[in-house]
């Protein structure tokens, strides 16, 4: 088969030629700008901002707000697992323990606080998911009424001989208000995504001092 | 000219049309959302499967329970509110299992959790002809008391079923920022 410039030159020149070929520039812009468009939109609506940016380090003695609850982190602290707000631990266990404040920020009683604290530590494995306690009776993972602020316990159980950390990194995890979802149309939070990285020194007993009054 | 100019017309009628239509149409959420039935305190409000009457609404900053034998003292960052209601089903036996409280702003409170091990709380069984007391407790901010709406059901997810919807009226608010009503510690091992 001839190849397409041989095959053109064959051809004696008629003033369709240079209509053909105007029209075949016009296809060519038209293309090039509707990517050019493509691209720039995407760009606007942050498709390439979504690369991943270095975690923000938040202050401990900050408050750190993550959408449903605003958090004040008091203290850090490994404990055996005798007498830790009545936390069911394999005895003998050591534990470590997170108190912080929490606050719901929503309209509704909720204890959608289960993701909220990620350890990174070492020690625990992810798979541990914490005992979340209230501190004022003991009350495993209630739910949180709005505009109330609650001291709570997160623990997680330490595997059996775990060495105690010094200082224990904890990701932040928000979540974002969509008034409805896609599947049935209705309001919830959607999406977790980390808020940042918080790094507590860990105090030994339940007598650690608060981070911030 | 005149047919495209036409068209353009004619598309962009189309699309304010199907935007009109899905801004003005109910949500999904709204059409298949609790039934109200609508009253006020002392009022007995009959939903599809159950009649609620609130009888008496309380005030505490503590409440005393008994857990496993031991007295206990409940404390709160708010104030605590005891309903005493009287739940009666109505052509079956059914179970009253849901309480929130819709203060003034539009904040809701669940039921407390903290309080699971103690008598004459949600979950209710009830059956036809015989009626039945309860305690319906909230933990609750204090500038939410007042022009409060008890919300009661049967289940949590109750589409399409009656939600009672019962206003408590104005509760005046002390120079201390709770109702001059409130009382120490409610003893919740009283029978109710």
């Amino acid at each position: 088969m001839p190849g397409w410039p041989a095959h053109r030159a064959e051809r004696k020149w008629c003033p369709r030629m240079l209509e053909n070929a105007g029209s075949r520039l016009k296809a060519w812009l038209v293309a090039g700008i509707g990517t050019a468009a493509a691209i720039a939109a995407a760009g606007v609506m942050g498709a390439f901002g979504a690369r991943h940016e270095p975690m923000p380090v938040l202050a401990p003695a900050s408050r750190i707000e993550t959408g449903q609850w605003l958090l004040r982190p008091l203290k850090a602290y490994s404990a055996d697992g005798e007498n830790l707000y009545g936390v069911p631990l394999k005895p003998g266990a050591k534990a470590l323990v997170v108190e912080l404040e929490m606050t719901n920020r929503t309209a509704k009683s909720t204890k959608d606080y289960f993701d909220v604290l990620q350890a990174n530590q070492a020690t625990i494995d992810p798979a541990t998911k914490p005992f979340i306690a209230l501190t004022r009776d003991s009350t495993l993972s209630p739910e949180l009424h709005p505009g109330m602020p609650e001291k709570m316990a997160y623990i997680w159980q330490l595997p059996d001989g775990a060495t105690l950390p010094a200082k224990l990194e904890l990701t932040v995890v928000r979540k974002t208000y969509k008034q409805r979802d896609n599947l049935y149309g209705l309001p919830g939070w959607f999406n977790p995504a980390p808020v940042g990285r918080l790094t507590l020194p860990v105090g030994r007993g339940p007598d650690t001092a608060d981070i911030q009054p | 000219m005149m047919r495209k100019l036409a068209n353009i017309v004619l598309l962009l009628a189309a699309v304010s049309l199907c935007y009109g239509l899905q801004a003005s149409k109910p949500r999904y959420g709204d059409l298949i959302g609790p039934i109200p039935a609508r009253g006020n305190l002392g009022d007995t409000v009959v939903g599809r499967g159950f009649e609620v009457r609130a009888e008496t609404v309380e005030f505490a900053r503590n409440l005393k329970v008994d857990r496993f034998g031991d007295s206990k003292v409940l404390t709160t960052g708010g104030i605590w509110a005891v309903v005493t209601v009287e739940f009666a089903a109505r052509a079956q036996s059914t179970t009253v299992a849901v309480a929130s409280w819709r203060g003034r702003t539009g904040l809701t409170y669940d039921q407390t959790e903290r309080l699971s091990f103690a008598d004459g709380l949600l979950p209710v069984a009830v059956d036809p002809g015989l009626p039945k007391k309860a305690r319906l407790i909230f933990e609750l901010r204090a500038d939410e008391v007042s022009d409060a709406t008890l919300l009661v059901s049967e289940k949590l997810m109750s589409a399409l079923d009656s939600q009672a919807e019962i206003s408590l009226g104005p509760v005046a608010i002390g120079p201390d920022g709770l109702p001059p009503g409130t009382v120490d510690t409610l003893d919740m091992t009283q029978p109710i």
